[in-house]
């Protein structure tokens, strides 16, 4: 039942996000609300981890399944941005190439030296 | 004989359980193939089983509106799975409390440029208000970008078709620049990696190193927390 206790809190936060985004007009969708006061509760310790846990894991593994079906679209929207196709393609690959370069420039001069005690220990529990 | 068949071609058309057995049969149809030709990372299993769905409803003549009226149970998950997000980022958290600077100072400009580039190249080149719309939050995670999306008025077959594709240049670019520019550091590449390609560079980092993995994770979600609660200020400010 962990699992279901689990999903029970999953959607108990995205409803809590929802009704925080309709009350407040919030230009962000409800999931993200719904993300960060988990993210919250979690640091207040509050709710059972191993529960939404149980939960999330499963989810999160799904998610490629879950967006394939708006990725199907794509294929059938051809006609719709005929001759914007050179400008999409330009903006996709440049625009990504030109983003990661500065990334990892901005990484590179800012982040410390690798502490070799720091090989990132998962705190999962 | 043919009218029955019309008949059941109607009754399992009025059913979402045949968008969805659809679905999972392709996704695990992709997967197992991409698996057999060794995961390139230029072919995500999601671009294939969405070459499957579509090459079947093409060869059944199904409209494709028809397919995601189904699917959309499926989708209904995503709302869910996005609030899931929140458990992983709450495990790396740790990594924010000991690097907080550096994050501060890398994050919030990587994450805006990997949205602006792209957007002043599509002006450019004469891109209309839709298209920049949908090309905006490509660097965000599908679940974060569809919400995104909402708020701008893109078209979101548009806008997975360009997250695809930033993910899949974004693992090429990372593993073509590291090199010359000297980087070995698995955290520095794993966080580009989760910036700028979401969970298809999360999946690339994870397959370095699990260092990488964690990096690519905490990137993925602080830049769609970013990107979420800036761009749609950012597109009501310009008027866009």
């Amino acid at each position: 039942m962990a699992l279901l206790r689990g999903f029970l809190w999953l959607t108990g936060f995205w409803l809590l996000g929802e009704t925080l985004v309709v009350l407040l007009g919030l230009p962000v969708s409800a999931g993200v609300v719904g993300m960060l006061l988990m993210t919250g509760m979690l640091m207040l310790r509050v709710g059972r981890l191993e529960d939404i846990a149980a939960a999330s894991q499963p989810l999160i593994g799904l998610l490629a399944m879950l967006i394939m079906p708006g990725v199907v679209g794509v294929f059938f929207v051809a006609d719709d941005f005929a001759g914007q196709w050179l400008a999409v393609a330009v903006a996709l690959v440049g625009g990504t190439l030109a983003s990661v370069l500065t990334t990892l420039l901005l990484m590179r001069r800012f982040m410390p030296p690798e502490p070799s005690a720091a090989a990132a220990k998962e705190t999962s529990s | 004989m043919s009218a029955s068949l019309i008949e059941l071609r109607e009754a399992l058309l009025a059913t979402p359980l045949s968008a969805i057995a659809l679905t999972l049969a392709a996704y695990l149809a992709a997967l197992w193939v991409v698996e057999r030709i060794g995961r390139p990372s230029w072919c995500p299993a999601v671009l294939l089983a969405a070459l499957l769905v579509a090459a079947s409803l093409w060869t059944l003549s199904v409209d494709v509106v028809d397919y995601q009226r189904g699917a959309g149970w499926l989708m209904l998950l995503l709302g869910p799975a996005t609030v899931a997000l929140g458990v992983p980022l709450y495990q790396q958290l740790h990594h924010i409390r000991a690097l907080w600077k550096p994050l501060a100072l890398c994050l919030p400009p990587a994450a805006a440029l990997a949205s602006c580039y792209s957007l002043t190249l599509a002006w450019v080149l004469g891109a209309s208000p839709e298209v920049l719309a949908s090309l905006a939050p490509k660097s965000v995670t599908a679940p974060i970008a569809l919400g995104i999306i909402d708020e701008l008025g893109g078209s979101v077959p548009l806008l997975m078709g360009g997250l695809l594709i930033t993910g899949v240049m974004a693992t090429l670019a990372v593993s073509l620049l590291a090199a010359p520019l000297g980087i070995r550091d698995h955290r520095i590449l794993g966080f580009a990696l989760g910036i700028n390609g979401h969970a298809i560079g999360t999946v690339r980092a994870f397959e370095m190193s699990p260092a990488a993995g964690a990096f690519a994770s905490l990137g993925m979600s602080l830049t769609g927390i970013f990107t979420a609660l800036c761009l749609p200020l950012a597109w009501r400010l310009l008027g866009l």
